[in-house]
């Protein structure tokens, strides 16, 4: 893990008055519920999906209450994406809206109401994903920025950094198809999907090692061992967040 | 462009044109679009449903068609990436506000991208039906920021000319009541539970979007019209500002017998 994981500023907030509470090593954030939002982010291929699984499994053996969201995973505007993306009509502003809807409306009815009915909500990819990847597609930040400005922002986001050439090989290796957006075909970065897909990818790690300072990001190593990584997290999740808020007694009182 | 510069007056227009290139969008401008290359026009005309938009562009469309101007139109959820979704989601009760607003944002930059930027790139006149104004007053209704929609719609081509067709909410209640025998869900604001009474849920409703608009009209300078005059009082009057923006001389327009019904 690196130094920043160490240093004790809250998550960037929303309000002034949330940023000024938010300075201490705080258990119990500055946020308008009971609820906790961790986050995973990076690249495909840095390893977050494998980690914030393994975060889950620890938690759910350990009969916390919490819920899991994927990014793009609503059924709501699943078909427009679907078609947009089949036919080709998307451009990089209606791409990242339609990803914006989709994100809304997950946020909407699952994630703020389970953060106010007190869940700890763990996220794969957030809203730094449509702020690197639409970056890379030359969309305004400021825009994105204001786009996004209704998601409660995370507790704790965890930043998987692989190098380029780890994170790119390891997603070769098992899917060697790749689909024209991911692969970055939209803006004409090389013929070659695979080195397309390259070349985005390593505009979308240079945006993400932007936001690490910004944005508070909890960098994690991608190269090292799963289970140690594993450790480090869950190190690092047990002083950030008070876990006995979402343990199985205390949720069977507060029922009461 | 060839077939503008062969028309009288092409000179001044296109002097327009680039006098306000600098400025044609709310502060951002569109990932891959270069502004310079964008002639023709966009005209907008908004008010609520009975206010008489969609006659008048239809009326407004002959009549440029037979100045010689080439003409397109857009309207709100007419997109081919998003209508049919968004009126999917419409029709089912568990949408929410953000959703739709990102929703009908897309459906908006869909028709900006792949069919209003064709057209002005074309030299094409642009009538739209609506604009993202609407969209922000339904919004701003609902209690979502304004500076949270005026930052979603910053990459918005700036029309050359904004018409505001005023009526009052009894009105266009009476106009659209005789012409499809029911209220819109939506255009009634039902959804904001203003009042179980439809009728007055629609005159709630319809007065906090005319407050939106107010707001609206000053910082963008629509023109203001009374739309409850005739559409033969209300068309002249509109042939007469647009003409005097495209340099067209003679105004005088008389509906083809295909549109003659709407002539009242």
């Amino acid at each position: 893990m690196a130094t920043r994981a160490a240093s004790a500023t809250g998550p960037v907030s929303s309000t002034p008055a949330e940023d000024s509470k938010a300075t201490s090593q705080l258990l119990q954030p500055a946020r308008g519920y009971p609820g906790a939002l961790i986050v995973v982010e990076g690249i495909d291929g840095s390893g977050k999906s494998t980690q914030l699984y393994l975060l889950k499994r620890w938690l759910e053996i350990g009969g916390y209450r919490l819920h899991f969201t994927e990014w793009n995973s609503s059924p709501l505007v699943k078909s427009a994406t679907k078609r947009g993306k089949q036919r080709r009509l998307l451009t990089p502003t209606t791409f990242s809206l339609l990803h914006a809807a989709d994100f809304a409306d997950r946020c909407e009815r699952q994630i703020l109401p389970l953060l106010h009915s007190g869940y700890l909500v763990l996220a794969d990819r957030y809203i730094y994903t449509a702020f690197a990847r639409d970056v890379a597609r030359n969309c305004s930040p400021r825009w994105l920025r204001n786009l996004y400005r209704f998601a409660p922002l995370p507790d704790i986001t965890f930043y998987f950094r692989a190098p380029l050439d780890v994170a790119v090989n390891r997603i070769m290796s098992g899917r060697p198809k790749l689909k024209h957006y991911e692969a970055g075909m939209d803006m004409n970065l090389s013929l070659d999907p695979a080195e397309s897909f390259r070349i985005f990818q390593g505009r979308i790690l240079a945006q993400y090692d932007e936001m690490i300072e910004s944005d508070n990001f909890v960098v994690m190593d991608g190269t090292l061992a799963v289970n140690k990584l594993q450790k480090q997290m869950r190190q690092f999740v047990k002083t950030r967040i008070d876990l006995s808020r979402f343990a199985p007694q205390k949720a069977a009182r507060r029922a009461r | 462009m060839s077939s503008r510069r062969g028309k009288k007056n092409g000179g001044e227009k296109a002097e327009a044109t680039s006098a306000r290139s600098s400025s044609r969008n709310y502060g951002l401008p569109l990932p891959g679009i270069n502004e310079e290359e964008l002639g023709g026009s966009l005209i907008v005309i908004e008010g609520m449903d009975g206010s008489g938009r969609s006659t008048q562009i239809a009326l407004l469309t002959e009549w440029l068609e037979s100045e010689g101007f080439a003409v397109e139109t857009m309207g709100l959820r007419r997109s081919g990436l998003v209508a049919k979704d968004i009126d999917a989601l419409l029709a089912e009760n568990t949408i929410t506000k953000m959703t739709l607003t990102l929703m009908y944002a897309t459906d908006f930059y869909d028709q900006l991208e792949h069919r209003i930027i064709p057209a002005l790139r074309s030299d094409f006149v642009v009538l739209a039906d609506r604009y993202f104004y609407t969209l922000i007053a339904r919004a701003a209704a609902r209690g979502i920021e304004r500076d949270y929609l005026q930052g979603l719609y910053e990459m918005a081509l700036r029309p050359d000319l904004t018409f505001w067709l005023n009526v009052r909410p009894e009105a266009a209640f009476e106009r659209e009541f005789r012409k499809s025998h029911t209220i819109s869900y939506w255009e009634s604001g039902r959804d904001l539970s203003l009042s179980d009474d439809l009728f007055q849920s629609f005159i709630m409703y319809q007065a906090k979007i005319k407050k939106e608009f107010e707001a609206l009209s000053e910082r963008n300078g629509f023109l203001a019209m009374d739309g409850e005059a005739s559409v033969a009082a209300v068309n002249a009057e509109l042939r007469k500002r647009i003409a005097a923006h495209l340099g067209i001389q003679r105004t005088q327009y008389r509906p083809s017998a295909a549109l003659a019904s709407l002539w009242r």
